[in-house]
Parts: structure tokens; C-alpha cells; sequence
């Protein structure tokens, strides 16, 4: 074996210039690889920070049936126990009660419909984006009992600005009267989220539970986690627990299907684009193994005539590509490690794209992770092996008389 | 038959170029003893390494028997068949035939590694027979930094070192100018008369004609004139 091996190490830096070419050349699929992986991780973290980290949150716990009725009836069960089990959990990072309510929005000028959430203006600002997408005016704050935040658009459709007068109607929850309140506009937000500055008004948590008559209930908590990674399954341990007959937690992908889904297609034009790369490098190695084998076709007929077995001469050239990988594989890591570093340092804009509802907001980053740096050149290099089995049987296969009779 | 080495029965040996049958070897019985210093000589197309592939085991006959050392050649398997190559046939072919990333040192003991013979025993053998070759001093050298016949007398040392039963040479001086291939042949006759060492010559250089004990002339294909010097 070890006859074989170093023959091999040797060979393969008989050509350096092809050697070289070669292994560059494979180590930028396995480079490729690794950067398309890191960039599309770094993609969904992406367009899932900016979806949840918007408004939605990473999870979220309503009454079990609010999310398909809407109804205001359907307030979250034991609110208060909830949130205090909440505060000594280890992976929550924070979280936020809302209320929630359709109703219409007027000013002098016109009437729309819109979606009245009452929020805690303390915890919604580590929770959501709403108070840094302030463009005009100021966050809500809990002195304020009047103050609305409304969406830009929303601000252009009825012609009020800040510090201007509105009126909100809704209907109470359990009686279904009317009740209405005027406010007074004191910021304007741009999420660059059109369903969001369409529809949605914010005002106080307390201010909205008043009006609905719903005294201390709320319809909605959202969570943040410690980190995204508790939020990427759509069931798991933390969801499980607040979940119960009256209640039920759901995390983004429940909660935001159409990502999930688009999510699920990056994944497989990830695989697309790792098959194709996968077979560039195949066919170079292939390739390169045969032009290999048909320059030394007279040296592999000396080495059988004096003795060397079709097996040794198969493993020699296994061998040879083994070698061949691994210098391909270490090139690999090494650029793509240098080019995710590169675009983490430097970042690609795409701030203010929106795909499957969430909004890019700033750059992209791609995501290292060990798994990359190990699967993709592993692949490759046992690939390289299972490539060059077909040339070594080739080469085992020689009939000697004509390899001698090949002149070089 | 005792004391023969290689005996061969009616071999003929057809193959096809461009779909053309070539009758290259038609019907050659020789029979090789001991301690011989063969050539088997015809000019270009006679069928002499051919011939040599055939007798060494390179290259199945189309007809006929081969026996090496009284072994039937066509009753070996491909395996039986390499590890008699190694074990028993040193090989000697035109220049380059040296593995050009292992040094002399590794290129003799090559076919010793195959063999199995320990490490020690493999230095010191090597040692000494690149000093019979008038190498010494080489052995860590690459072969791209010997001359034509310096390589040359590595590749006679590696095919000498294992002691096998039988050399063949395939155009051993092809490659090489009149002076270095004096020195080559004269350091393979003095090997053969000091160890008894059979060598078979396959070549139409008039010099190895000179040198050898033995010419068996072939011409299209047949022995033509096979005469003692």
C-alpha cells in the first residue's frame, strides 16, 4: 500500500501545471458549493429576519381557533400565567401582547377599512421594526393614550400628516356595538411591506382593549427567540408546551407558509445548482484521469510486464484521484472560506426586494457553518474516487503488447 | 529439456491492423538454454518483438505452445502469468521505460517491493548491483537527471536485480549512441558470463549481433538462420 500511495502522491505532481489546473478547477466548484450554501442560509435568515422581525415575530400564541375565525371573542386562555411561564423561559428573548381588531379609519377626506392593532409600545420596540420605520413624527409611548401610528400610504390616502386627527370605528367584542375614538397621528411608518402600510394602524394595547371592552384580554403574544434557530421547525418542544386545548403556539413556518414554501424551493435550486457543479467537476476529473492514463499508457505496460497486478495498477490510479481530490478539496475550503468571508465582510444589497411577503431588509450575508466546509468537499471527494474506478478498470485492462508498442 | 529455459512449439501470432489480418509470427519453434546471450535479429516487420511479447508472456499466441523454465505459459491465469513475470523475467525495453518519479534506487527495487523482500536486504542489493552497472553514488537520483545509457543500465540493474531466470530486451540500444551502447552490452555480457544469466535480445543493431553468443535471424515471420558464435 504504501508503494502505491507515495507513486501516486508523485505521479499526480508529474504534470504540476495540469495538476494545479485541475485541482483549481475543482476546488471552485467546491468552493461554489460552499459560497451557494452559505448565501442561501444566509438568504432565508434573511427573509425570515425581516419577515418576523417586522411585526410578525418568530412565533406566535393565540386562542386555538383566532386564527381561523378572527373572532375577538377568541382571546388567549390564562394571559397572565402565560406570560409569566414566559418570562423565565430560556430560549424567549421577549415578547409582546397585542390586540386585534378590523375596523375603519376616516379622516375629513375619506373612509378606510383597516386593521387596528394595540400594542405595548415598550415591548414592541425589541420585538418588531415599527419604531425604527418611524419616518415622520414619533413611536407611540404609554402617556400617550391617543396617539395613532399610521402607514405612509395610508397617511396619503387620507390626506392627514402629523399631529392631524382621525377617528377609528370597531365593533365591541361580545355585544358587537359600535365604538369610536379620535386620535391624533403621531408618527408615520414605512415598512416597505405594502399589506402593512396599506391596512394596519397601531395604537396603545390599553386604548384598544377599552375600546373593544375586552378588559385585560389579548388575542395574540409574539415571541422572539434567543436565536432563529428555535423558530426554524413548525413544531417543537417550546410550541408543544404553550400549547393546549385553549391555546395554541405557532412558529414562522406555520405561521408564514408561502416563506416555508419558498424556502423549500431555494433548497432545491440549491440542489439543481449543486447537481450541475457536481457534474462540471466529474467530467473535468474524468477527463483529466483519462488524458492522464493515455500519456502514460507505455509506462503502465513496463509496470505490468515486470510484474505490477491489473489491481495494483486500478489502485494507483484510484489512488492518484484520491490525491487529486483531497489537494481539490483543501483548495475548495479554502476559497470558498475566503470568498463567504469576503461577501460577510462586504455584504450583497438587495434591501427593499420583496419575495414570498418579507422585504430583504439591508444586505445579505452569507452564513458559514462546519457542515459546508465538510459535506461539500467530502462529496466531491468521494466522488473523485467513484470517477476514477471507470479509468482504472480501463487502465487494469491494458493489453501490454500494444501499450509497449505505444511510442511516447 | 532439462536445462531448458524457454521452449517454444509452432507459435504463430496473427493480429489486425485496419481490419487487415497481419501474420506477423508463422509458426517459430526455438528452444533457449541456460546461461544463453541470445539476439533474435530481422530487419523492421519480421515479427522478433512480436515474437519477444509472445515467449515472454506479454501477448497470448495465436497458435502454439510456450513453456518458461518448463512451465506452459497458456495454462497460467492472468494473475499465475504476472506474478511469473515478476518473479522470473527481468524486462529491459528502449530508453524511457524507467518510472521517471522514482529514483534509481526505487526503480531497481521495485520488483523486489512486489516480491516482498525486506527493506535492509533491498538497499544493499540495489547498492551493490548499481556499482556492477557503474552507478554508484546514483541511487537517489531521478531518472530525468541520467543520461540515455545511464538509464539504460538502471533499467538492466532493475530487471537483473531479483535474479530472475531470464532478461528480455527489446531494443535495448535503440535509443542510444554507438559508444554508450558498447558499455551497455558489455556490462550485460559480463553479467551473463558471471552469474550464468539467460538474456534474450530482440534488435537489428548490428552491435548486439557482434556481442551475442547466439542469432536467431527471423524474417516475415519465420526463423530463417539460427547459428552459434
Amino acid at each position: 500500500m504504501g508503494l502505491y500511495f507515495r507513486l501516486a502522491w508523485r505521479n499526480i505532481f508529474r504534470n504540476k501545471r495540469r495538476t494545479i489546473i485541475t485541482a483549481i478547477a475543482i476546488g471552485i466548484g467546491i468552493a461554489s458549493l460552499i459560497f451557494t450554501d452559505a448565501i442561501m442560509i444566509g438568504m432565508q435568515d434573511n427573509m425570515i429576519k425581516s419577515l418576523t422581525s417586522t411585526y410578525m415575530g418568530e412565533a406566535q400564541i393565540h386562542n386555538k381557533d383566532y386564527r381561523e375565525t378572527q373572532e375577538l371573542e377568541k382571546t388567549i386562555n390564562n394571559p397572565d400565567q402565560l406570560t409569566k411561564k414566559l418570562k423565565n423561559e430560556k430560549i424567549v428573548k421577549a415578547f409582546s401582547k397585542r390586540v386585534k381588531s378590523q375596523g375603519t379609519i376616516s379622516s375629513p377626506v375619506t373612509m378606510k377599512p383597516v386593521m387596528i392593532n394595540g400594542i405595548d409600545p415598550q415591548k414592541e420596540k425589541i420585538i418588531s421594526l415599527i419604531d425604527d420605520s418611524i419616518i415622520k413624527g414619533k413611536f407611540l409611548n404609554r402617556n400617550n393614550k391617543r396617539g395613532v401610528l399610521i402607514g405612509k400610504e395610508m397617511a396619503e390616502n387620507l390626506e392627514v400628516g402629523i399631529g392631524d386627527r382621525i377617528v377609528i370605528t370597531l365593533s365591541e367584542a361580545e355585544t358587537g356595538e359600535l365604538s369610536q375614538m379620535m386620535l391624533k397621528v403621531t408618527g408615520i411608518f414605512d415598512l416597505l411591506m405594502d399589506e402593512m402600510e396599506k391596512g394596519m394602524i397601531f395604537i396603545n394595547i390599553d386604548v384598544a382593549q377599552e375600546l373593544l371592552n375586552l378588559k385585560n384580554k389579548i388575542h395574540e403574544i409574539a415571541i422572539v427567540y434567543q436565536d432563529l434557530k428555535y423558530s426554524r421547525n413548525k413544531t417543537t418542544e417550546f410550541t408543544e408546551k404553550y400549547s393546549d386545548t385553549n391555546n395554541e403556539t405557532a412558529n414562522w413556518p406555520t405561521l408564514a407558509p408561502q416563506l416555508q414554501m419558498v424556502i423549500g424551493m431555494q433548497d432545491f435550486s440549491l440542489s439543481i445548482v449543486g447537481i450541475i457543479i457536481f457534474g462540471i467537476v466529474v467530467f473535468g476529473i474524468f477527463n483529466t484521469l483519462f488524458m492522464a492514463i493515455y500519456e502514460r499508457i507505455f509506462e503502465f505496460g513496463v509496470l505490468r510486464a515486470i510484474g505490477t497486478k491489473a489491481g495494483d495498477l486500478r489502485k494507483l490510479i484510484i489512488y492518484e484521484a484520491a490525491f487529486l481530490g483531497l489537494i481539490s478539496s483543501i483548495i475548495g475550503i479554502i476559497f470558498g472560506y475566503l470568498l463567504s468571508l469576503y461577501v460577510q465582510h462586504v455584504g450583497i444589497d438587495y434591501s427593499g426586494i420583496e419575495l414570498a411577503g418579507a422585504a430583504f431588509s439591508g444586505k445579505l450575508y452569507p452564513v458559514m457553518e462546519i457542515r459546508q466546509f465538510i459535506v461539500h468537499p467530502l462529496l466531491i471527494f468521494i466522488f473523485t474516487i467513484l470517477v476514477s474506478i471507470y479509468p482504472s478498470i480501463h487502465a487494469g485492462k491494458i493489453n501490454i503488447a500494444d501499450a509497449l508498442r505505444k511510442s511516447l | 529439456m532439462a536445462n531448458s529455459i524457454i521452449k517454444t512449439e509452432n507459435i504463430k501470432k496473427n493480429y489486425y491492423k485496419n481490419d487487415i489480418v497481419v501474420k506477423a509470427v508463422r509458426g517459430v519453434d526455438l528452444e533457449v538454454k541456460k546461461g544463453e546471450f541470445t539476439a533474435i535479429v530481422g530487419p523492421s516487420g519480421s515479427g522478433k518483438t512480436t515474437f519477444l511479447n509472445v515467449i515472454s508472456g506479454l501477448d497470448d499466441p495465436t497458435e502454439g505452445k510456450v513453456w518458461l523454465k518448463n512451465k506452459l505459459l497458456s495454462g497460467m491465469s492472468k494473475k499465475e502469468l504476472s506474478n511469473f513475470r515478476r518473479d522470473h523475467i527481468g524486462f529491459i525495453f528502449q530508453a524511457f521505460n524507467l518510472i521517471p518519479v522514482l529514483t534509481a534506487e526505487e526503480n531497481i527495487e521495485y520488483v523486489m517491493q512486489l516480491q516482498g523482500v525486506p527493506k535492509n536486504e533491498r538497499h544493499e542489493r540495489v547498492l551493490s548491483i548499481l556499482e556492477e552497472m557503474g552507478l554508484k553514488g546514483y541511487h537517489d537520483t531521478l531518472p530525468i537527471h541520467l543520461s540515455g545509457g545511464q538509464q539504460q543500465r538502471v533499467a538492466v540493474a532493475r530487471a537483473m536485480v531479483s535474479k530472475p531466470l531470464i532478461i528480455f530486451a527489446d531494443e535495448p540500444t535503440a535509443n542510444l549512441d554507438s559508444k554508450t551502447s558498447e558499455d551497455l552490452l558489455n556490462n550485460m555480457r559480463e553479467l551473463n558470463e558471471e552469474t550464468g544469466m539467460t538474456f534474450l535480445f530482440s534488435t537489428h543493431d548490428e552491435l548486439v549481433m557482434k556481442r551475442a553468443k547466439r542469432v536467431v535471424v527471423l524474417k516475415d515471420g519465420k526463423i530463417e538462420k539460427d547459428y552459434k558464435k
